[in-house]
């Protein structure tokens, strides 16, 4: 299909016909074609009088140029004549020309009734044109409001993704790989050079063997030139001579956006397509604009988030050293205690919620002993009744503390019950059973653990295996059964801290 | 390829249609669940779009009915709904080939899934 037909192919030439026929009073063939005499309407019947007019005309050294008059009229050998006008005025370049062919005595030039016979081919023409301006235009809004409905659904999608935002780059990740989707591009990358970030999607049309390559240039030329320019670019021209700069040698063409944290460039938004590709056009362009507004928002987000999150682990970490500074012997414990939680919450399926809840919780459960006199937490052998009665307060004093941070309001039941007994009878409230917070149940068989492996001021750290079976010893009575059958499941793979922590075995491997 | 868009919002048939168009498809169309039936019995698409809420026969009747006509048909059915709304969705598990197209709509999104359709062995 050629422009010119695009350009008519969808004039309602119909309603212009009987128009014309109305203010001519019939007896004329109408049709259309484009510049060179190709019939654009009526369609292709061989035994017209206007397709055979055409096909006449065509090799015959006819020219349809109307040479800027509004008309020119033309005797046939055939005892018929023919006008044509063209679709457009001059000076413009005609999209077509109208045609009309009949009796050359309806058509005689001299005869009454001609003038007006033009009249209504011109104003045929011209209400044709008319028309297919309308058509044009509207065409044009319509594609304007496609582009608008794209970057909508981008910003939709991207918000559903945000909506679960909690720090963390996988949803960066899951954002890129929706860009590579989105804008159908090879490659997508977010680069993140101060924090040596750079994820990456592909959704290939045909292999990209220098990809490692290619996302090298990203995060180093096209990143600096980028952060200098402070603007987004399109590179899809071979010749481009920015291309001395950037990608030298690679072919590929390529869309970037920088990302703003406060007035910087902080990272870019880049697409990467084989040459193959059409090239990168403004609509593109606007819409990895969009989308690395978006991700400048949610970088600034993120890194609030880092911040709060470092500021919190600082002051855990403070109030870890207070209670450690009080008790050096346990040093470590915090740590191990909370370690080996996380797995067993991790072994019991627990929400990932819960699992942060209770990493704080493990981590802070015994920060309650800054309360306690240094006597009586670093005597060894034996406590009297009374000071034992200042080692029970600690779990409730951990609580008393933890409570002025807001944050922490989860973790609170943890730090509370994590000397309960299972059967009841602990402290400090005495409940059993179910009645105990999972995540102290899960603590209290952890702390268990520790506290008979590592080693104290009066005594050595015992085995991992005596260890074990004095856990399976108390499961039911001090300990949660089904937290301690999770333990020994976690124990059974043999994980990691047992070594990193130090811990004795007897059974004589390592 | 052929693809019949079911729509009773005149703006979204005009964006459509001239995307699809651009893209070298044949598209039809049709502003209710009745009228694109009766087009789908004188000549089925190669592909069915349709918008869930329209006058009428709705989107989900219309699945529905051409599912009970043509229970053996080839053609893949792209539900629009809302990437917002909470619509319920499950019962176009129960109708084979028949999948969603979320709005906001985009042409440059649709095209891709056509492509991918047609890709389809």
């Amino acid at each position: 299909m050629s422009t010119t037909d695009a350009a008519l192919g969808d004039v309602d030439f119909e309603l212009h016909r009987r128009r014309f026929e109305n203010a001519t009073g019939g007896g004329l063939a109408l049709g259309a074609c484009d510049p060179r005499g190709t019939p654009i309407w009526p369609g292709a019947d061989p035994g017209s009088l206007f397709t055979r007019t055409l096909a006449q005309l065509e090799g015959s050294g006819f020219v349809w140029d109307c040479n800027g008059h509004a008309f020119r009229h033309r005797v046939l050998d055939n005892g018929h004549a023919m006008v044509h006008a063209p679709i457009s005025p001059p000076p413009a370049a005609p999209l077509g020309y109208l045609v009309a062919v009949g009796q050359a005595s309806k058509l005689d030039a001299s005869a009454a009734g001609f003038a007006s016979t033009m009249r209504a081919l011109e104003d045929t023409a011209a209400a044709i044109r008319a028309e297919q301006k309308l058509r044009r235009e509207l065409d044009s809004l319509a594609l304007e409001l496609a582009a608008r409905y794209d970057e909508l659904h981008l910003v939709y999608s991207i918000d559903s993704h945000i909506r679960n935002f909690s720090g963390g780059w996988q949803v960066f990740q899951k954002l890129v790989e929706l860009c590579a989707q989105h804008m159908n591009a090879d490659v997508a990358a977010l680069v993140y050079p101060t924090l040596d970030v750079t994820l990456s999607a592909t959704n290939l049309s045909k292999p990209m063997f220098n990809l490692d390559l290619v996302l090298v240039e990203l995060r180093g030329d096209l990143y600096r030139f980028i952060q200098a320019g402070k603007q987004s670019v399109a590179i899809n021209e071979a010749g481009d001579e920015r291309r001395g700069y950037i990608f030298t040698g690679m072919p590929y063409k390529l869309l970037a956006s920088p990302l703003y944290l406060g007035n910087s460039v902080a990272a870019i938004l880049a697409l990467v397509n084989h040459d193959d590709k059409p090239d990168f056009s403004a609509s593109d362009r606007k819409l990895v604009e969009v989308m690395a507004n978006q991700f400048s928002n949610l970088l600034h987000m993120y890194r609030m988030l880092e911040e709060q999150r470092t500021f919190n682990r600082q002051i855990v970490a403070a109030l870890i050293e207070a209670v450690e500074a009080k008790e050096p012997y346990t040093r470590g414990h915090s740590e191990r205690v909370s370690a080996i939680s996380v797995d067993i919450g991790r072994e019991l399926d627990l929400p990932e919620a819960a699992i942060d809840a209770l990493g704080w919780a493990s981590v802070l459960h015994d920060v309650g002993k800054i309360g306690i006199p240094d006597a009586v937490l670093s005597k060894p052998g034996a406590l009297t009744r009374d000071e034992y009665t200042f080692i029970k307060v600690h779990s409730e004093r951990g609580c008393e503390i933890l409570k002025h941070i807001e944050h922490l309001k989860p973790v609170l039941p943890a730090v509370r019950h994590h000397h309960e007994r299972f059967e009841g009878g602990g402290y400090p409230d005495g409940i059993a059973g179910k009645s105990i917070p999972l995540s102290a149940r899960i603590i209290a068989v952890a702390d268990t653990y520790d506290a008979m492996t590592s080693s104290r001021a009066y005594r050595a750290g015992r085995s991992h295996e005596e260890a074990l079976l004095e856990i399976r010893r108390v499961s039911g009575t001090q300990l949660d059964p089904e937290a301690v059958a999770a333990f020994l499941r976690v124990c059974g793979r043999d994980p990691a801290w047992i070594r990193t922590f130090g811990i004795l075995r007897t059974q004589g491997d390592d | 390829m052929r693809i019949l868009i079911v729509d009773d919002e005149p703006h979204v048939m005009r964006v459509l249609t001239l995307c699809l168009r651009r893209e070298g498809y044949e598209v039809d169309s049709a502003s209710d669940g009745a009228a694109a039936l009766t087009r789908i019995r004188s000549q089925p698409p190669d592909f069915l779009i349709t918008d869930i809420s329209m006058p009428g026969m709705n989107g989900e009747q219309l699945c529905r009915a051409i599912h009970a006509e043509f229970p053996q048909r080839r053609f893949p059915i792209l539900v629009m709904t809302s990437m917002t709304g909470c619509e319920n969705r499950e019962w176009a598990s129960r109708i084979p080939n028949t999948d969603f197209l979320e709005k906001p709509l985009s042409p440059r999104n649709l095209i891709a899934r056509l492509a991918g359709f047609a890709a389809r062995p």
